[in-house]
């Protein structure tokens, strides 16, 4: 079966977090994952267009579910929170046909497309348990990563509402465990592993949005855990760009998944741009 | 010692209400064993009853007789004129202070039927109409901010009244364990039913008659005990209550055989007759044979063919109670039911503004009301009507506040011996707390509770109660030496079970004295062995007085009648 | 019937330094709810175990506790359903002091929540004699709102009252939206400003926690939602998360994609040169490891459809209601 999706980058890998659209390119080429990434679609709204305006947002995101479906591909997100935003779109969408098809009117009078309601969307860490396999994973690791203890921060919108997670049990999940486990490493479960990042209020209240960051970082540096995991970028940005005013001393690597496996796969700290970091690799993670 | 001008004990509609009239006035409080927003009136469901015509040609005259004739003719007629006459004027003020009604294509509240009623009565809110009353209620507590104090999880431990003068209660304050005297002009009480001394219950872990018996043990009669309504529609083995809503909005009961069974019974009523004449409906079809599968020990409540739009939008309540607590899913299958014990008919006997009566023939307690389930006025005789608990407990929840705003600007302060009140209080504890105990606290509540469902429950005799009787006793002595292994004084709930189970044994004992003797059938008080309804002897009310020795004694007063002249109950 | 572990959370402040687990074997009989298991406990094996219960049917809100770190509602929980590994961890609510065993103290609770002037504040000079009309729709509007039974559930789980009790939390701006969308009340601006001011709707990072835990339909994170919206329609703008909005809604409309220099200015204030310091280090430090966004800031492919359809803004306004909108939170 050959892998092959329709990419939507979001804006952060597209800005500030570029080194995670280097690690996804790389680690998806290595691994003959075939990604056709949507130059055309808009931002997913980040939930933020729709406390302005509900409707545009859903519209706007239809679009993006056309733009796929036309390519004929179902959708590979790499930031957790387009993924959550999508799904729940998706779901609003097909669980009321009459806002679907006033969505679909709008839709199509602006653009012409048409949403019909086929296409998948799936975080990448769901595409590779699901269509790659952790099995392949595996054997595809060159390097593996016994010496590190990761620690998995999911990411509120992988988890919450249940109902537009793709997780078995968002209550309890174990899936990027299980990812970080088929790379050799140690997968660390730590008290606020399922906690919220505050990225979203940065803007509103930092001193709010940098304790909630520093907590999970403590948690999982309490735990043992060498480096934190994450799947979105924008935990990512709050844990790692802002981890010096946040505690200075914590010294926290903050990796991409996508890295994490890169570096299982044989690629430098280099190669992953992990040096763009504004926390250097630092301890077990500095050893890869 | 604390002191206030009224206190007022229990945080429902009644007690809320109540408030909300002497506030500003007087220096006023609140007392709840829970939290104001936990208090059980918030569990009713389907609506409250007011003949606002906004769907029909309905009248207060209409409500009037039928809630005389669903009172089985026990009601007092005076007070139930006061009660249908105040409803439009209630419900337009609540809807003012705030509650979100369900509304008409006319945007006017909407209204639907229920069960005994002759119109469409019963004002709603979706199905959580006693919620939405509540919280309206607890909104405007907040509103007065200090004005209002409100002591939310303390227990009151006893009433003081001397010389038929109320002087306050000692109560213990849960989270501390600590017993404190409070001193007052007059005392409230809206203080709940006492549902909980049946297995199978619509009530609330707090409805233990705490009130009740405070009442009694402080020498006030209690009236017309032995009348416990079974609402039809317990979710079965639960209790939970369904609403009746579901009827009224046109859901079917079914036997085993799937057969609508209530057209032998109210053929022209059907499933919205009265709750007790349904209850004994449902009891005979499982008695004899007809429950469904697999035990036969239960009937159904059918909504689907009211399809998933209405259910959803009309009873989302039932669908989640069904599918939450028996996974079952109303939408595509009948819900397992049986009656269960639910409506205090009974209680502190009051006159028409509240004030708590202290014998058979008209004297009042200075100092001492009651509105709402705990009382009795009586506006539902031997069977309340549905939805008209909710209008009771703000018609007369108000009255009582006007006119203890009118009674206590008059009143001096009588004086309260808080050393030795507190001292019997904590006597009474200790006693409980430190005799060296063998008996289960669990064991006892448990026969109790078994032995009022099978032996008092809808279908009643004289051998079954008689069997009752002694049961009680025996469990009376057994708690005598109730253990209980939590010596702590903070948040004690064991301490507070075992003096709701004391209660709950003193109340049950009046509850089969007063059915005992009642040889007639009435209403919720149905014996087999005296199927028949007897005006001549016992058109009625049973008051019962504790004695001395902590016997009691029943004696009687007559029923009031202005209008409505008894006769045969046919829906 | 399995034999399950209770590992219950016990504290006694009169007797215990520090808290405990105390385990309970427990054989659970099919269809045993969490609160009748803790019954059956307290029953048969510790009568000192300690917890809040009431109604026993899922309207009063005294039992709510956490089961395996998630708060719910006891009575109306399947025991069943909550076993782990042959165990079922019991805790008393998050975010609250513990007063004993399960018992929290809800004292910051009912504080926050008199905070948003929960009453009705109609029009004073409009008193009609009958009722107050509304459409069905306007009821409609409220009705998941005024389903908060105030347990509490949602407040354990906030992840932002975690870290900052004054924030107004997500029980009391679900009590707001409850008043906001009542066509009888009066004060929408000032309750609108109210809570658009710092700990109020815009301090909420939307991590879902209350939607999650919450038992009913008031699902908190919906009502923030809906209640943002509405203040972005009334035009109270004058702080960072209706900025940040704006910014976002501006930027994306452009090019359809976010401009990541332009939105932490925005959000701020272009003029409020403290807070525009106060973004200096970071940007700094992304600048001195390339990872600063692209000074230029490129549009998206077909940019033009996303603009018309920006274009169309408030023509495509969209008010849900129940009847249109799936159930934002934890299944029910």
């Amino acid at each position: 079966m050959s892998l092959k999706y329709a990419l939507f980058t979001g804006c952060v890998a597209k800005g500030a977090g570029r080194e995670l659209m280097t690690a996804t390119e790389l680690v998806c080429r290595k691994l003959g994952i075939e990604l056709v990434e949507m130059t055309d679609a808009a931002c997913c709204g980040a939930g933020v267009i729709s406390e302005d305006n509900e409707m545009v947002a859903d519209i706007i995101n239809a679009r993006t579910f056309a733009l796929a479906e036309e390519r004929g591909l179902d959708i590979m997100n790499i930031c957790i929170t387009c993924q959550g935003v999508h799904r729940k779109c998706q779901v609003k969408l097909s669980s009321n046909p009459d806002y679907m098809s006033r969505v679909n009117a709008a839709l199509k009078e602006q653009t012409g497309r048409e949403y019909k309601g086929t296409v998948k969307i799936r975080h990448f860490g769901k595409i590779l348990l699901e269509d790659y396999g952790l099995d392949k994973l595996r054997q595809a690791v060159t390097k593996p990563l016994s010496n590190i203890n990761a620690g998995a921060f999911y990411g509120c919108y992988a988890l919450r509402p249940h109902e537009y997670s793709d997780l078995e049990n968002p209550d309890d999940p174990d899936e990027m465990e299980r990812i970080i486990e088929a790379l050799g490493a140690k997968p660390v479960k730590y008290p606020e592993r399922l906690k919220c990042c505050g990225f979203p209020i940065l803007m509103m209240n930092k001193r709010n949005s940098m304790a909630l960051s520093g907590n999970a970082i403590k948690s999982a540096k309490d735990a043992g855990s060498d480096c934190v995991i994450t799947q979105c970028p924008l935990c990512h940005l709050n844990m790692d760009a802002y981890q010096p005013e946040i505690d200075p001393d914590l010294n926290m690597p903050i990796v991409h998944i996508q890295q994490l496996i890169g570096l299982a796969l044989g690629m430098s700290h280099d190669d992953l741009k992990m040096n763009t970091h504004i926390v250097r690799p630092t301890g077990a993670v500095a050893s890869i | 010692m604390l002191s206030h001008d009224v206190l007022i004990v229990g945080s429902g509609l009644a007690g809320l209400r109540a408030a909300y009239e002497v506030v500003g006035h007087l220096d006023v409080a609140v007392m709840t064993k829970v939290y104001p927003s936990r208090s059980h009136s918030g569990a009713a469901q389907g609506g409250v009853a007011a003949a606002l015509a906004n769907v029909d040609g309905d009248s207060i005259e209409a409500h009037t007789y039928d809630t005389v004739k669903g009172a089985d003719f026990l009601g007092d007629q005076d007070s139930i004129e006061i009660l249908c006459g105040d409803a439009p004027r209630t419900i337009i003020e609540m809807e003012h202070l705030g509650c979100a009604f369900s509304r008409t294509s006319e945007n006017k509240i909407a209204q639907r039927a229920f069960g005994g009623h002759s119109f469409n009565r019963a004002c709603y809110s979706a199905d959580r109409t006693g919620h939405a009353l509540l919280h309206t209620l607890f909104e405007q507590s907040m509103k007065l901010g200090g004005s209002l104090q409100v002591y939310s999880e303390w227990y009151v431990v006893r009433l003081v009244i001397e010389d038929g003068i109320c002087r306050g209660v000692v109560a213990m304050d849960i989270k501390t364990g600590r017993l404190e005297t409070f001193h007052a002009k007059t005392v409230m009480f809206g203080t709940g039913g006492y549902g909980r001394a049946f297995k199978i219950t619509s009530n609330a872990y707090a409805n233990t008659g705490d009130g009740i018996v405070a009442a009694y043990r402080a020498g006030v009669p209690l009236q017309d005990m032995e009348f416990v309504q079974y609402h039809p529609t317990g979710l079965y083995q639960h209790g939970i209550l369904l609403s009746e809503a579901a009827r009224g909005e046109g859901g079917y009961l079914l036997n085993g055989d799937e057969e609508r069974f209530m057209q032998k019974y109210a053929p022209s009523k059907m499933e919205l007759g009265p709750r007790d004449i349904v209850s004994r409906s449902e009891q005979t079809e499982i008695n004899e044979g007809r429950g469904a599968w697999p035990k036969k020990d239960y009937v159904l409540l059918d909504l689907r063919h009211l399809g998933k739009d209405k259910i959803m939008e009309k009873l989302p309540q039932i669908y989640h109670l069904a599918k939450d607590f028996i996974g079952v899913d109303a939408i595509t299958d009948p819900v397992p039911i049986q009656p269960t014990a639910h409506y205090s008919m009974g209680g502190i006997p009051t006159d028409n503004d509240c004030q708590v009566y202290l014998d058979e023939n008209g004297a009042r307690i200075t100092g001492f009301f009651a509105a709402g389930e705990c009382a009795c006025v009586s506006v539902h005789g031997a069977n309340r009507l549905g939805t008209n608990s909710l209008l009771e407990a703000l018609v007369f929840g108000r009255r009582a506040g006007k006119k203890m705003l009118e009674a206590t600007r008059e009143t001096d302060w009588s004086p309260l011996n808080e050393k030795a009140e507190l001292a019997a209080a904590r006597l009474e504890i200790d006693e409980l707390v430190h005799t060296k105990a063998t008996e289960s606290l669990a064991d006892i509540r448990e026969e109790l509770k078994t032995t009022m469902t099978n032996q008092v429950g809808v279908y009643r005799n004289g051998d079954d109660m008689e069997s009752a009787a002694e049961k009680i006793t025996e469990l009376q002595d057994r708690f005598t030496r109730v253990k209980v292994s939590d010596k702590g004084k903070n948040f004690n709930t064991n301490l507070i079970e075992t003096l709701e189970l004391s209660h709950m044994l003193e109340y049950s004992e009046l509850i089969v004295a007063g059915a005992l003797a009642r040889k007639e059938s009435r209403g919720a008080h149905s014996r087999t062995d005296y199927p028949k309804r007897d005006d001549e002897n016992w058109m009625r009310h049973t008051m019962a007085f504790r004695q001395e020795d902590g016997g009691y004694e029943l004696r009687y007063k007559p029923v009031k009648i202005t209008r409505y002249q008894p006769e045969e109950r046919k829906y | 019937m399995a034999q399950v572990t209770f590992r219950i959370f016990r504290f006694d402040p009169e007797k215990d330094k520090e808290s405990r687990y105390q385990d309970y074997e427990l054989e659970l009989e099919p269809g045993i709810t969490l609160l009748n298991s803790l019954n059956r406990i307290k029953s048969e094996q510790d009568s000192s175990l300690t917890y809040r219960m009431s109604c026993g049917s899922a309207i009063c809100g005294s039992c709510a506790m956490r089961v395996n770190g998630h708060a719910l509602l006891a009575c109306k929980t399947q025991a069943s359903g909550l076993v782990k590994d042959g165990v079922i961890q019991v805790d008393p609510l998050g975010n609250m002091e513990v007063l004993k065993d399960l018992v929290v103290d809800l004292e910051p609770f009912w504080k926050s929540l008199k905070q948003v002037d929960p009453w009705l504040q109609p029009d004073v000079s409009d008193n009609p004699e009958n009722e107050r009309l509304q459409t069905p729709e306007q009821f409609q509007r409220i009705d998941d709102a005024t389903t908060c039974i105030l347990c509490g559930a949602c407040y354990s789980d906030c992840n932002v009252l975690g870290v900052d009790q004054e924030f107004l939390g997500p029980a009391s701006l679900a009590k707001a939206n409850r008043f906001i969308f009542d066509s009888r009340d009066a004060k929408t601006r000032d309750r609108i400003e109210f809570i658009s001011e710092m700990n109020g709707v815009w301090d909420c990072t939307h991590c879902g926690e209350c939607s999650t835990r919450c038992p009913t339909e008031a699902k908190p994170l919906a009502r923030i939602m809906e209640v943002r919206e509405a203040a972005m329609q009334a035009g109270v703008h004058n702080n960072n998360g209706a900025r940040h909005a704006l910014g976002f809604r501006e930027t994306v409309g452009r090019s359809g994609r976010l401009n990541e220099n332009y939105l932490p200015p925005r959000s701020v204030g272009f003029l409020n040169i403290p807070a525009l310091i106060g973004l200096a280090p970071v940007g700094l430090r992304m600048f001195m490891r390339g990872k600063n966004p692209p000074i230029i800031h490129h549009s998206i492919d077909k940019a033009d459809e996303v603009r018309k359809i920006f274009s169309k803004f408030e023509d495509y306004r969209h008010h849900p209601t129940r009847s249109s909108r799936p159930d934002d939170g934890a299944s029910d």
